[in-house]
């Protein structure tokens, strides 16, 4: 049996932390500061058979290929994970493949048994954040206090900051959000993301 | 003196800012990091709910092909099955109806333009032959302001463009010498927004800017004889520089079935037939392909293995005026039918047929086809439809699919222009028949080799291997073909040797697609243009685009699950071993993949099309009352019939259209009668005259002995229960927890807010765009369109 680990809080948002494992194989790689190898291959799955299927439903749905050989290319990896609920951000996407180049992120494919444990692993992710995490930090750009931010600057800061979107992606975002005056209500914006 | 503790605490509070600002840094950092992944989970949950909703039209469109060889075999039923002296056989041979002339020379009087008059008050443009490029521009822009051509114009124009047709060869020889780019357009069906589209981005015909049109211009869409009028206004204009291909949907036949003749009938009521009769004509003189400097090949449909350029030169082109109708050709035969058909036929001629096509026959008629049984008919409909199969099966030529075997018992209906001999049988297995349908049916597959076409009922699927063959045979580096409507509007496939390119966006709902049309130069590179009319979804965020259209999409799936009603039901007991009333939601996933036969993904489908499940357990039952048709069954009608009705509801309509010959929408009682008598002997379902009177008791709102086919066929809805009950609740979600007034949903074709019984109808008919007219003027086509360019690597 292995050893339970301690695993220490981790400061950046990004980290996935691994939930105790019970597998019978050797653990994953410990924590250090460094990023760690993942080795998939050690991930023991716990879906059921019937996730395992809708999932495979849902690959399918991406699957480009002519023949449908059940593949799908590295680039198309995180979005098919968020199509089934979880939301990695782009590290952890890379990470889980393997630190691909730029290049082969549109030449190499996955099948679904590769597919399977980086899913398992990153379902394992607890920090999703919260509707007040959300409010807190959109309350930064709240100059006058008054629950509204101003749209440019909100779509300055998603186009600058952090994982950085795309002038489409800001733009399909925050279709219809802002108000006459170029103002935005953080907390309606806010609910209108978590409803999807 | 404090010097130095000012400087400490002025560096400090320094100190304490920078801090402050890194914290208020890392907040908004980490916001933003929140946001983003959010979105991106947003968008895609979106894209898998496109793709799926994408999935389902064109599934839905394999199941509506089948729908339409359904319409196909009742028709070839009816021309098998009724001897003259049948009393339906007025109601059979009208549905037929070829023989008002039969002789040419008659044809210029009885497609006379000269003594239509055109009243003053008309404003429409008023044409003047021969044409000028100034009168098409008008043309253009009258239709562009929802103006009507008025009929004389229509009738004179059509016949130009039928004397040009007769001069031109079957296959278009274009050059792109003079360096000249040529235009090349897919399917256009009737959406006159989308060619518009494309003149405005494109320029119109010229002789600077030669075009090709490759077929399907009619059909579904609603201005399908506007995009007819303009394109052969051009055609006229630059004869040496407009190039058209006949589609598989420049078909009479076809456009009974998918809303062209219904357009025509609708919009000219006086001489909607003259006009559909010379559109006949028209159709089958259109040239069947067009090649671009020995070097590309364009053609509606595509090839197959047996494709030869230098016989399908040589055909008589016109002889095929629809596929439904193959020519015939002189040999003994089974005269005694055709024979008597032909007799029967020419006693019809020039006879003025009005109202209903049962007219008043003498009681003894009447009575002896109420005393022959329908044990009777279905005795001999068995026979037919067995040694129908037999014969299928024997057939070694395994082209010769159902489709054609329909055509051969259609094919004794007498054609106008083929030789008067009345002993004559079909002659399907010619050379000339099978290179037109293949031509104008067929779709390329990615497995070498070549099939028969089964999901059309026409033509073949080829392979890769016969695109190479096909290209070094003819010395040809590309074949541009349409015919399949592809999500971003075209699509490579064969090695890039072959391209789908469909120019009608927003085909199966708003949003569903882009169109597309490619430009040729010299070097005989391609370059694309996709475009999507937008005026509908104006204002509409994607997020609300893409609700509309997935809702019409689960809509249809729901009907098609209904359709399977019984089937369904079969296979979920034989997985509820124990008779509980439920099965758990893999096994619902399972059984629907196998009766349905759709390569859908339904698990992820699952929360669409299932309200409510208790412990992962679905209560089928109760999941099929709330797929429930609207009409209610009662004491005479059983659910059974209902389903049976509703699943041939589309031959049925077709029929009723045929029938309403003055295109009142109202049919008589009587015709109403025989057709549900036919529709129910073919299918070999008894239904008793209790079961008819209920039907026509229960739409005839008139009662004046007339029925409105819309009303009837309305009752054919299916009650949309499950989205009503998610509509209410989401509703009392989002104003309990949200505590917000609701925004884009309120939208007034979006979601449901209220409990209407017709809500499903009420958004159909919203949706179809002749219901907006305030956006009558495309000269907004700025932003109206969103285009993106692209031009593919080599």
């Amino acid at each position: 049996m292995a050893p339970k680990k301690v695993e220490p809080k981790k400061p950046e948002p990004k980290k996935p932390e691994p939930k105790k494992e019970e597998a019978p194989a050797p653990a994953p790689v410990p924590e250090t500061p460094k990023e760690p190898e993942l080795d998939l291959k050690s991930i023991a799955l716990e879906f059921t058979a019937d996730q395992i299927e809708e999932f495979k439903d849902a690959f399918t749905l991406f699957d480009e290929t002519p023949t449908g050989e059940m593949k799908i290319r590295y680039a198309q990896c995180g979005e098919v994970m968020r199509a089934l609920g979880h939301n990695p951000t782009n590290a952890d996407v890379l990470t889980v493949l393997g630190k691909p180049k730029a290049e082969e992120m549109n030449a190499k494919y996955l099948d679904f048994e590769t597919f399977l444990p980086m899913l398992q692993h990153i379902s394992r992710a607890k920090d999703q954040g919260t509707f007040e995490d959300f409010v807190e930090g959109l309350r930064v750009f709240d100059k006058e206090g008054n629950g509204t931010v101003m749209g440019a600057e909100l779509r300055h800061v998603l186009a600058t900051l952090g994982e950085k979107m795309t002038e489409d992606e800001v733009d399909r975002l925050m279709a219809g959000q802002e108000d006459a005056n170029g103002c935005i209500n953080y907390t309606s914006f806010i609910k209108h993301i978590l409803s999807g | 003196m404090g010097c130095g503790v000012s400087k400490n605490s002025e560096f400090n509070k320094r100190y304490d800012k920078v801090k402050n600002l890194r914290h208020v840094l890392l907040k908004a950092m980490k916001a933003a990091v929140l946001i983003q992944r959010w979105y991106r989970q947003y968008a895609a949950r979106m894209e898998m709910r496109r793709r799926y909703t994408w999935n389902i039209f064109q599934s839905m469109e394999y199941a509506d092909l089948q729908d339409q060889m359904k319409l196909y075999n009742f028709l070839g039923y009816l021309m098998d099955n009724f001897t003259p002296s049948s009393s339906e056989r007025n109601l059979i041979s009208h549905i037929f109806r070829e023989n008002e002339v039969c002789r040419d020379a008659e044809w210029e009087r009885y497609f006379s333009y000269i003594n239509i008059d055109v009243p003053d008050i008309y404003s429409g443009p008023r044409l003047t032959f021969p044409l000028d490029m100034d009168q098409v521009a008008d043309l253009v822009e009258a239709f562009k302001n929802k103006q009507q051509l008025h009929s004389r114009y229509v009738l004179q124009l059509l016949l130009e463009t039928w004397k040009l047709l007769r001069g031109l060869p079957n296959i278009n020889r274009v050059s792109t010498c003079h360096s000249k780019e040529i235009t090349i357009c897919g399917d256009l069906h009737g959406q006159l927004e989308d060619l518009l589209l494309i003149f405005y981005k494109n320029g119109m015909p010229s002789m600077e800017k030669p075009y090709v049109f490759n077929g399907d211009f009619v059909d579904r869409g609603k201005d399908s004889i506007e995009i007819l009028l303009i394109l052969f206004a051009f055609l006229l204009v630059y004869p040496g520089d407009v190039y058209l291909n006949r589609g598989n949907h420049e078909d009479h036949i076809i456009n009974l079935r998918y809303g062209f003749t219904k357009e025509v009938l609708g919009k000219y009521k006086l001489h909607g037939k003259r006009i559909l009769k010379l559109l006949q004509k028209i159709f089958s003189w259109l040239p069947l392909v067009t090649v671009i400097d020995h070097r590309v090949l364009i053609v509606h449909g595509g090839i197959s293995d047996t494709t030869d350029l230098a016989l399908i030169a040589r055909v008589d082109r016109h002889k095929y005026v629809s596929a439904l109708k193959p020519p015939r050709k002189k040999t003994p035969s089974r005269s005694s039918l055709y024979a008597d058909s032909e007799r029967f036929d020419e006693m019809n001629i020039c006879k003025n047929r009005r109202g209903s096509m049962t007219f008043p026959r003498p009681l003894g008629t009447r009575e002896s086809f109420q005393r022959r049984s329908l044990q009777d008919f279905s005795r001999t409909v068995a026979r037919t439809v067995e040694e129908e199969f037999e014969v299928r099966r024997r057939q070694a030529e395994f082209s010769m699919s159902s489709f054609s075997n329909s055509q051969r018992i259609l094919g004794s209906a007498p054609s106008t222009e083929s030789e008067p001999d009345s002993s004559e049988i079909i002659d399907t297995g010619s050379d000339d028949w099978k290179q037109i349908l293949d031509l104008l049916w067929s779709d390329p597959m990615s497995q070498d080799g070549c099939v028969p076409n089964e999901v059309r009922g026409g033509g073949c699927y080829w392979g890769p291997d016969i695109t190479e063959h096909f290209l070094n045979r003819h010395n040809l580096q590309l074949i541009i073909r349409s015919h399949e409507c592809k999500q971003d509007g075209y699509e490579f496939c064969h090695n890039r040797k072959v391209l789908t390119l469909f120019s009608a966006s927003n085909y199966y709902e708003i949003g569903s697609n882009r169109g597309a049309f490619v430009r040729l130069g010299p070097d005989l590179v391609p370059y694309f243009v996709q475009y999507q009319a937008t005026t509908l979804t104006r204002g509409l965020s994607f997020r609300q685009s893409l609700k509309r259209t997935e809702h019409t999409a689960l809509k249809v799936l729901r009907e098609q699950l209904f359709v399977h009603k019984s089937d369904l039901l079969s296979a979920f007991k034989e997985l509820d071993k124990e008779n509980t009333g439920l099965i758990c939601l893999s096994d619902w996933a399972n059984a629907i993949e196998r009766v349905l036969q759709l390569d859908l993904p339904w698990r992820v489908l699952q929360p669409q099309l299932v309200s409510s499940t208790t412990d992962g357990m679905l209560d089928y039952h109760g999941w099929f009352r709330d797929l429930a048709l609207k009409r209610p069954s009662s004491e005479c009608i059983e659910q059974s019939m209902l389903e049976t009705l509703y699943k041939h509801r589309s031959t049925l309509e077709t029929i009723f259209r045929i029938v309403d010959t003055d295109n009142s929408g109202l049919i008589s009682f009587e015709d109403f009668r025989q057709t549900l008598k036919l529709l129910s002997a073919y299918l070999k379902m008894e239904i008793s005259e209790e079961v008819i009177n209920e039907l026509v008791i229960s739409t005839d709102t008139n009662n004046d002995g007339s029925i409105d086919i819309d009303e009837f066929m309305e009752a054919f809805q299916l009650v949309d229960k499950i989205r009503l009950e998610r509509g209410k609740s989401l509703l009392k979600f989002k104003q309990e927890y949200q505590n917000l007034p609701l925004e884009e949903e309120t939208s007034p074709s979006a979601d449901s807010t209220g409990p209407q019984i017709s809500q499903c109808s009420a958004l159909h008919t919203e949706d179809s765009p002749g219901s907006h007219t305030e956006d009558c003027s495309s000269s907004k086509t700025q932003d109206l369109c969103d285009i993106s360019v692209v031009v593919p690597p080599q």
